[in-house]
């Protein structure tokens, strides 16, 4: 009897184990911190690189700070949030995802399919171990995270070519936005000159837009927007402690 | 008069079987697409445990050398290996239960005996600086994390075939072109998490 409940608990601990599956959030940036351990221009130093980085490389990496996923393993979690957010290229699978877990006190650096050659198991090991979980350990966190991507980015940099020159997030000719031109042009040459300069201001925006997929709106200086490129990952990477 | 209503109803027979035809042509080029995909995603899975299988005689080396009283955890992480060695699925064999049984519990084994090998040489601070017993231990842990990535990929594939034929029209076509439920991957209790093989 004794035996039989104790399995049933095991059993419903085990359940509780498995379906507990945390959210996964949805990356807009290249680096997402849903903890406010950085600071507003940490972030914008960090989206900056990595922007810069995937320009000239296609190389995504992306950097996600979380506060817990209680017992869930972050293997999972990360291998989810990657594959999820489609980070890397297609065909190339260059992405790197670098999961913080702030509460649990864990780390990820999960790398993509395409890179497993370049970032093997035993560098992100090495880079967790001796570049990033000092700086933790001090509550350094965005000393840590630069300390990584440097050194992500160090290993990382010769693999790939950037071959698309700008453009990097179309499959094919922006025919949406070119229909959304001539429908604004249509619209405002007749409605003759009222409206003229909102309308010069929509056609301004749709155009950034189109062109580079990073421009957010009116004035803002918003880098970083991250879209995914829909590259693969097969659980490559390492995990580490602080 | 009489001729165009029966021109008008061939017709209609030969529009409908053209039809007929073609639907099931493209399901059954479906299925054997799908067909490819499974084998795909088996040689992946395969190509992790064989990873592991490789890293062993490493490790063992390693552990041997440090702890060398810790035969028993040992022996029998070299006699899991050995078993799993006998065993060889070819996708062909992916709808046979027994034999996939038989794989999976043979690779689950070697998986348990590692674990224990790991949690043993816990004892041994000596391993723990040993460099490259540090490696293995990484290049290890990496693979028990393909392997599960893997086999969630396989399972997700074979759910897909398994829907595909078992469905009712395209159960049709899948029973002419004798196409049968492939097996998938059961989770064994613990064996979502990946093994514990922390220091």
């Amino acid at each position: 009897m004794k035996k039989l409940i104790l399995t049933l608990v095991f059993a419903i601990l085990l359940s509780n184990l498995t379906f507990a599956q945390p959210y996964i959030p949805t990356l807009e940036r290249y680096c997402t911190d849903r903890t406010n351990t950085l600071t507003k221009s940490e972030i914008a130093n960090i989206n900056r690189i990595l922007q810069q980085f995937e320009d000239s490389t296609s190389t995504q990496i992306a950097v996600l700070f979380e506060y817990t996923i209680d017992n869930y393993p972050i293997e999972s979690f990360a291998y989810q949030v990657a594959k999820q957010n489609n980070i890397g290229q297609k065909g190339k699978n260059n992405g790197i995802l670098f999961v913080i877990l702030k509460k649990d006190r864990k780390m990820r650096i999960e790398v993509g399919y395409g890179l497993e050659g370049a970032l093997p198991d035993a560098l992100a090991s090495s880079i967790i171990r001796n570049d990033v979980k000092p700086h933790f350990k001090n509550l350094n966190f965005y000393d840590g995270v630069m300390a990584g991507i440097t050194s992500i980015i160090a290993a990382t940099k010769g693999e790939y070519k950037q071959d698309k020159s700008r453009s990097k997030n179309e499959d094919g000719f922006p025919w949406g936005t070119i229909l959304f031109i001539i429908f604004f042009i249509i619209f405002f040459m007749g409605k003759g000159g009222r409206g003229n300069g909102l309308g010069m201001l929509w056609l301004g925006s749709a155009l950034s837009n189109g062109s580079g997929g990073r421009s957010s709106g009116f004035g803002d200086s918003d880098f970083g927007g991250f879209s995914g490129g829909g590259g693969s990952f097969g659980g490559g990477g390492a995990s580490g402690s602080w | 008069m009489k001729n165009k209503g029966l021109l008008i109803g061939l017709g209609i027979v030969v529009i409908l079987i053209f039809s007929v035809v073609s639907w099931a042509v493209s399901t059954y080029n479906g299925i054997v697409s799908l067909d490819e995909s499974v084998a795909t995603a088996w040689s992946q899975v395969e190509n992790q445990y064989q990873r592991r299988a490789d890293l062993i005689p490493n490790l063992v080396n390693t552990v041997k050398g440090v702890a060398n009283f810790e035969k028993e955890t040992y022996t029998a992480v070299a006699e899991a290996r050995s078993k799993v060695n006998e065993i060889k699925l070819t996708p062909q064999m992916l709808s046979n239960p027994q034999t996939f049984k038989q794989f999976q519990s043979a690779q689950d084994n070697l998986g348990s005996a590692l674990s224990r090998l790991l949690v043993t040489v816990e004892k041994y601070p000596e391993l723990k600086a040993n460099e490259n017993f540090l490696q293995l231990q990484t290049q290890l842990e990496g693979t028990e994390n393909r392997i599960s990535v893997e086999r969630m990929n396989f399972n997700e594939i074979v759910r897909q075939f398994n829907t595909t034929i078992r469905k009712f029209p395209g159960s049709l076509v899948a029973g002419f072109g004798g196409f049968s439920e492939k097996q998938y991957f059961e989770a064994a209790a613990g064996s979502e998490k990946v093994p514990e093989v922390k220091f």
